[in-house]
């Protein structure tokens, strides 16, 4: 028998632009989960790693069981049935720092408060932020001329969004709240850890 | 005859004048007899001692007294004149329980050693805290900070750089 030989200069590899929808997801190797899905008449949903991961962070904060002084009543009032933040996924403060990503520094944080804040806040594991409420906590509001307050929690903590108020309404509470998913929904993971290639 | 006026009578040697203050009898005492008044004032029936106080006003330091009386529904304050450089006034801990800790905050905030005092030592503010805030020579320009020592021992100390944010 005859050895079959093949010219390999003639052969041209061409690879099309893929144009049509269906050869871009063919391109992407995609088609196949798409064709499996219709076999079993499911569905798939489209989403970037980063939506995915935001969505899940902020539908469910949990916060820090942490008042300092009568912002953390108003906090009560927050989480109770008629504002409720439940709404939010937020309902189950943590007795642990290490079970929750965000605290609501409530209220004044004085000298002698301050090393305790600053150690619940590097007890919560990341992702974590903060919440500032109230004059006090923001800048020692009424306290500013204190011998034994801290000017602003931001003084020793970073903090994400400041709530203005002595003390903030609970509507004042839940507007923060929504601010803070905003700013969460817009965090950029991906290309932190390097996914997007 | 209120209260004041009452004491006034029954120890006339001891009490200085006699007088009103935010509508209560006021008498002013000698800083000396301060355990006879006491034992003059509670057999008079004021069960509760409500407030220990001072007021620095720069010349002379005073220590104020507010009692009240749940079987006479009175009121009655008490003020002693103490030195400026180093006020010291007897303990009435013996005769209410609750000085114990007012007078360890007047200790604290003003400065005023109570002599006879079991445990005189700052009650709010923490060990080696420098000076008395409510005295109006108190160094406002000092910022001080507290930070937790290994055992959880509160730690004063002007550098907060182990406690504020590097920016």
């Amino acid at each position: 028998m005859d050895p079959v030989t093949i010219d390999t200069t003639k052969i041209r590899t061409t690879k099309r632009k893929p144009e049509t929808a269906l050869e871009k997801l063919e391109d992407t190797g995609m088609i196949n989960t798409i064709l499996a899905a219709k076999d079993r008449e499911g569905f798939i949903l489209l989403t970037t790693i980063d939506q995915f991961i935001n969505w899940g962070r902020l539908s469910s904060l949990w916060p820090v069981t942490s008042g300092l002084a009568c912002c953390a009543i108003e906090m009560m009032a927050v989480s109770m049935a008629h504002h409720d933040i439940a709404r939010f996924g937020m309902e189950v403060f943590r007795a642990s720092p290490r079970q929750a990503d965000l605290m609501f520094v409530a209220g004044t944080v004085t000298k002698r408060m301050a090393p305790r804040v600053k150690q619940l806040y590097e007890m919560m594991a990341e992702p974590k932020w903060v919440i500032s409420v109230g004059s006090c906590a923001n800048t020692g509001g009424p306290y500013h001329e204190s011998y034994c307050v801290l000017k602003g929690v931001d003084n020793i903590i970073p903090v994400d969004v400041y709530i203005p108020g002595c003390p903030p309404r609970p509507e004042a509470w839940l507007y923060g709240i929504i601010q803070l998913r905003q700013k969460i929904k817009n965090e950029g993971y991906g290309v932190k850890w390097g996914l997007n290639k | 005859m209120n209260s004041a006026e009452e004491l006034k009578y029954l120890l006339p040697a001891s009490v200085i004048s006699v007088g009103v203050q935010t509508n209560k009898p006021l008498a002013v005492i000698k800083k000396e007899d301060i355990l006879q008044v006491a034992e003059k004032v509670k057999e008079m029936g004021f069960d509760n001692l409500s407030v220990i106080t001072g007021v620095d006003r720069e010349d002379r330091i005073e220590v104020i007294y507010n009692f009240f009386s749940y079987k006479k529904k009175q009121n009655l304050v008490l003020k002693a004149i103490l030195d400026r450089t180093s006020p010291s006034i007897d303990s009435v801990v013996s005769f209410w329980k609750v000085a114990d800790w007012l007078e360890r905050e007047t200790y604290d905030l003003v400065g005023i050693k109570f002599n006879g005092h079991p445990n005189l030592k700052r009650i709010l503010l923490p060990e080696g805290w420098m000076g008395h805030p409510l005295r109006k020579d108190y160094d406002m320009s000092i910022e001080q900070f507290v930070t937790v020592g290994e055992d959880g021992e509160d730690i004063v100390s002007t550098d907060g750089s182990n406690l504020l944010r590097g920016e």
